[in-house]
């Protein structure tokens, strides 16, 4: 459905996306995640055309973005930098996409209401806030109704309503059987969105995974405290378990609670706490990009 | 491309940028009209050659070069080109689109012109006893001043999509037409090349509208003019075609 293949991209001296390998499968709804400057709307603009790789190619619905007929049919998109005039209202910005395209014009009634902006349709764009820009961008993307929507960071200035409304739209497209690709730098605010997720960073591939491995990452780990922490440790690590010391007779160890509490029985250490620990999806996402956690 | 031609003459009627240039044409044509009249000597007034001159003096190929220019700098502008190459990825057709209706709208621009102008003199003319001759010649000139108002727009839009950048295509533009050509001619001729400042541009499409004396046939000058257009408008397809849309 979607797919990128080797794809490197250089602006002068700076490598923004290097041999970044990827695919997202009809039906799916993918984030594609990555902190700040980590390439992700480079590769999505080279995925839509407007960016020329260096090397390598992308391809949506098997073929180039450039090569599809009647591209706003098959795929939407949602870029970060607005991309209407100014001075023209939200409606005349859509008509003549609509126009374009040789879509009928109430279609644009229709988005305008799909994404509730149909009460500052009539009003000139740059009056609007950062949401409205937001929804003027979905209602393009939505106009052709298409079957593959790329939308980056599109949860960007829309307040936690916003957000939500957002994710249940996303919610209804893709049980419509629409493909999904969502840009974040937070992976929080796509999880409970998405079914999996491409990591990126510095330009390469991190990792590909189902949100349920990710999920599992952030499980399965166990905080102990014990008197007699420092054999417990030893122990731990003879079992070829990564154990943490926190001070104060506590260890974090990277294994289930059953384990450690089965270890410590087995050799009669006294437990005075053993509860498991769970790693935030954002921990685990600074964990995986190597990025290091805002302060 | 009829599709894509309607929705840039969309784009140009859903904001107010085309107001300011309507009205300079309508105002500065008017004014002008009105000055050449006013100040014309009676014995002139009702000549056909005064009167061919008159409606060739006002500014819709500057004003139809500007439109283009602005029709696709103020996409780069604004960040709309994003958008519309959504919509059009296939950038020879954008850029042809672009062409097409820049052309269309020199026409409209330099119908306008002429009926201002004739709105303005036909009064005054008549108002000072003297008539004014509606013939064929009038006729064939006024074909010429559209279509060469025509091609301004369409190598406006070229210069646009080679420039890209508004402030400079417009200065750029504006100063090659009124300063640098003539800066030019002067110097082919200190160097014995008189001739070869007949087809730099604002030369060529003069002498197709008969604006221009002793230069190109307007025949000549009318290919000359549209070989401007066809060459910049392929210089700004690779342009674009080779840009990033960042």
């Amino acid at each position: 459905m979607i797919e990128v293949e080797r794809l490197t991209k250089r602006y002068g001296s700076t490598v923004a996306v290097n041999d970044l390998s990827f695919s997202v499968a009809p039906g799916t709804l993918t984030g594609f995640l990555g902190p700040n400057g980590a390439g992700k709307s480079t590769t999505l603009r080279a995925i839509l055309g407007l960016v020329r790789p260096n090397a390598g190619r992308t391809a949506v619905l098997g073929r180039p973005y450039r090569e599809l007929d009647a591209p706003l049919e098959r795929v939407g998109a949602v870029l970060e930098t607005f991309d209407a005039h100014p001075g023209r209202s939200g409606r005349n910005h859509l008509r003549f996409l609509a126009a374009a395209a040789r879509l009928p014009a109430s279609r644009v009634d229709e988005v305008l209401a799909l994404v509730e902006l149909t009460g500052a349709a009539r009003r000139r764009a740059k009056g609007y806030s950062l949401g409205m820009r937001q929804r003027l961008g979905l209602a393009a993307a939505l106009l052709g109704d298409p079957e593959v929507l790329v939308l980056d960071e599109p949860a960007n200035g829309l307040d936690p309503q916003g957000i939500r409304w957002l994710r249940d739209l996303l919610r209804a497209l893709a049980r419509e059987g629409r493909t999904v690709l969502i840009s974040s730098h937070v992976l929080a605010e796509i999880a409970q969105t998405v079914d999996e997720v491409v990591i990126i960073h510095r330009g390469r591939l991190v990792r590909c995974a189902t949100m349920a491995e990710v999920e599992a990452m952030a499980a399965g780990a166990a905080r102990v405290r014990s008197p007699d922490a420092e054999r417990l440790a030893s122990l731990l690590a003879e079992a070829g378990l990564d154990v943490r010391s926190l001070g104060d007779g506590t260890l974090a160890v990277a294994a289930g609670p059953e384990r450690v509490g089965e270890l410590a029985a087995a050799h009669g250490i006294v437990l005075h706490e053993l509860s498991a620990e769970r790693a935030t999806l954002e921990e685990v996402f600074l964990e995986l990009t190597g990025s290091e956690a805002p302060a | 491309m009829t599709t894509l031609v309607g929705a840039e003459f969309l784009k140009l009627r859903t904001t107010r940028g085309w107001i300011g240039y309507v009205l300079a044409l309508v105002v500065l044509t008017g004014i002008g009209t009105a000055a050449q009249v006013g100040s014309a000597a009676e014995v002139d007034l009702g000549t056909p050659e005064f009167q061919r001159d008159l409606v060739a003096g006002s500014l819709a190929s500057l004003i139809a070069f500007l439109v283009g220019i602005t029709s696709v700098t103020v996409e780069w502008r604004h960040g709309t080109i994003t958008r519309t190459l959504l919509v059009t990825p296939r950038r020879e057709l954008h850029v042809a689109a672009k062409g097409i209706a820049a052309f269309l709208a020199g026409v409209a621009l330099a119908v306008l012109a002429v009926a201002v102008v004739l709105a303005v003199a036909i009064p005054f003319i008549v108002a000072r006893d003297a008539s004014f001759v509606l013939d064929s010649g009038l006729g064939a000139r006024v074909g010429r001043i559209v279509l060469a108002a025509a091609l301004w727009g369409a190598l406006g839009a070229g210069v646009g999509s080679l420039l890209k950048s508004q402030t400079f295509a417009l200065v750029a533009g504006i100063l090659w037409i009124l300063l640098f050509e003539a800066l030019l001619t002067l110097l082919l001729g200190l160097v014995d090349l008189d001739s070869a400042a007949d087809f730099l541009p604002a030369q060529a499409l003069g002498a197709f509208e008969g604006s221009v004396d002793d230069a190109l046939s307007p025949v000549a000058g009318g290919v000359v003019g549209l070989a401007y257009v066809v060459g910049v408008s392929l210089l700004g397809w690779f342009r674009v075609e080779h840009s990033d849309v960042t």
